[in-house]
């Protein structure tokens, strides 16, 4: 279990906006994006979209959803599913927790099913 | 009839797309998918990705051959040469029969040749498949001068592509600029414009012959004299794949005629993507469409129709182009009747918006802008009438005019 990362308040992040944790700052060698998602939830993913290089960060959060700049992929934010072609594998999640108005980030603690 | 067998015949986006939806809606029965090539792939990164050998075969197959396996989806490798659709029978090049309850065909198109002298030479390239995108590379070596022939989507994409070979590249095309009725005139302008700022030589003007010799290939231009180049692209468009549905009787009209559920007009063949033309139950023919999301969307009716399930409903059409590191999309129309507004980034038009007499969004299209253009979509789809005020005030998200 690694140790949570406190990126910061939940005003940091506005409804339907996301943030990237670099790489060297989440330790697990690849960019995480942390959404607040429409359900007021934060979830992550890696930010990098799993069919080609584009930011997840940079896309369409609606909904607990988020669609790719690029080339529309859409992946659930709860399980990293990806929910439409041209994306056929999941984007990895990992565990996101509100505590006392700070978002904190568990890098590659995957989200319990 | 309770549907036990389904043969697709096209291994494209619109045949893939309906093999993954049966299985996904629940389609227990037989399901076999033919296609020349195999297992299925992508083709939007021949231009790019896969001509610069920056992904592989393998990288831009659909899915790989495990989930074929997995979801028991037959993959054929053969070409089909014959229908007897009231058989539900596919004929293969090999002799084989396939038969099955229901066929679709998503035989999508062939590269049109250029009708000049010349034009059918087997030397004067096309990029439909693998074979000609590893053919293309094969011949971009430093220095090597490559002419092409159609500055739309695909010409534009391998002319900013082949640049990384070093290749010196001329760029033909009878309009300037092209692509006005897919983005507008606007950002039309400056997408050409950045082929020459790229090093582009880029001719207007209309090939009408070519001939190739042991010093390469000689492109007569009329007025503008010889293009002679090593390697020659045409790109001008597609002519779609209607052989096999022809060769059985179906209706045709530049296109395998379809209805709403993509239903030719025999009961047991289904038609989807670029080879599939809608017709209306009032015959009204629609315009064949020929892009990548549609050509899904139609395989997620097909899918639906064949299980007899409500169809899905699409919005506003949507492609895009990536060439000279940037990105371009377009949603809806934008040469429908109206009026556009430009946003600028930078002085120069980057979001084109095309409103119309009642003041709804009918299109739009962007030069990276892919947030723009994704609101745009929402505000079109939804049919949310926005103020030309707020749509022209860049200080304005359009992501909040889609709430």
């Amino acid at each position: 279990m690694s140790d949570a990362i406190n990126i910061g308040s939940v005003d940091d992040i506005d409804e339907g906006e996301a943030k990237v944790i670099p790489a060297d700052e989440n330790g697990t060698g690849e960019d995480i994006a942390v959404f607040h998602a429409e359900d007021g939830n934060f979830y992550a993913l890696n930010d990098t979209c799993t069919h080609e290089t584009a930011s997840l960060a940079d896309g369409w959060i609606e909904g607990v959803e988020v669609e790719c700049p690029v080339h529309s992929a859409k992946f659930c934010l709860k399980t990293g599913e990806a929910l439409c072609m041209p994306a056929t594998i999941a984007a990895r999640t990992h565990k996101v927790e509100v505590q006392d108005g700070e978002v904190l980030l568990y890098p590659n603690v995957p989200v319990e099913a | 009839m309770s549907l036990n067998s389904v043969t697709i015949v096209g291994g494209g986006m619109a045949g893939f797309t309906v093999a993954k939806e049966l299985r996904s809606r629940g389609f227990e029965g037989a399901l076999t998918l033919v296609d020349p090539a195999g297992l299925p792939y992508d083709r939007p990164p021949l231009s790019k990705d896969y001509l610069l050998g920056k992904r592989g075969a393998e990288d831009i197959r659909f899915s790989p051959a495990a989930w074929f396996e997995e979801h028991q989806v037959d993959v054929v490798t053969g070409t089909a040469t014959a229908l007897r659709p009231d058989e539900g029978v596919v004929v293969l090049a090999d002799g084989t029969e396939l038969v099955a309850d229901r066929i679709v065909l998503a035989t999508g198109g062939h590269a049109r040749r250029l009708a000049i002298p010349g034009g059918d030479l087997e030397s004067v390239l096309e990029l439909r498949t693998l074979q000609d995108a590893d053919r293309l590379r094969s011949l971009l070596t430093p220095g090597t001068r490559l002419a092409i022939v159609g500055a739309g989507l695909i010409g534009a994409e391998v002319a900013s592509s082949a640049l990384a070979f070093g290749a010196e590249v001329v760029l033909i095309d009878p309009v300037d600029p092209p692509l006005v009725p897919a983005v507008g005139p606007e950002l039309a302008r400056r997408l050409h414009d950045m082929h020459a700022e790229h090093g582009i030589k880029v001719v207007t003007g209309i090939p009408t012959a070519i001939t190739a010799d042991d010093a390469g290939h000689h492109i007569e231009m009329g007025e503008h004299g010889t293009i002679d180049a090593d390697v020659v692209l045409v790109g001008i468009g597609i002519v779609p794949e209607t052989a096999l549905a022809e060769s059985a009787g179906l209706d045709i009209d530049n296109g395998t005629l379809v209805d709403e559920s993509q239903r030719t007009s025999h009961p047991r063949v289904y038609a989807a993507g670029d080879s599939a033309r809608t017709r209306l139950a009032d015959g009204t023919l629609l315009r064949r469409a020929e892009h990548w999301e549609h050509a899904m969307f139609a395989g997620e009716i097909a899918a639906a129709a064949l299980l007899d399930q409500d169809l899905p409903v699409h919005g506003a059409s949507w492609f895009w182009s990536d060439r000279h590191g940037v990105h371009v999309e377009g949603v809806g129309s934008m040469a429908a009747e109206g009026t556009t507004i430009i946003r600028e980034a930078d002085g120069n038009p980057a979001i084109a918006l095309r409103v119309d007499a009642e003041g709804y969004l009918v299109g739009c299209a962007a030069i990276d802008g892919g947030l723009a253009v994704r609101a745009a979509r929402r505000i079109i789809d939804r049919r949310i009438l926005v103020d030309r005020d707020k749509l022209a005030d860049p200080s304005i998200d359009l992501k909040k005019l889609a709430r």
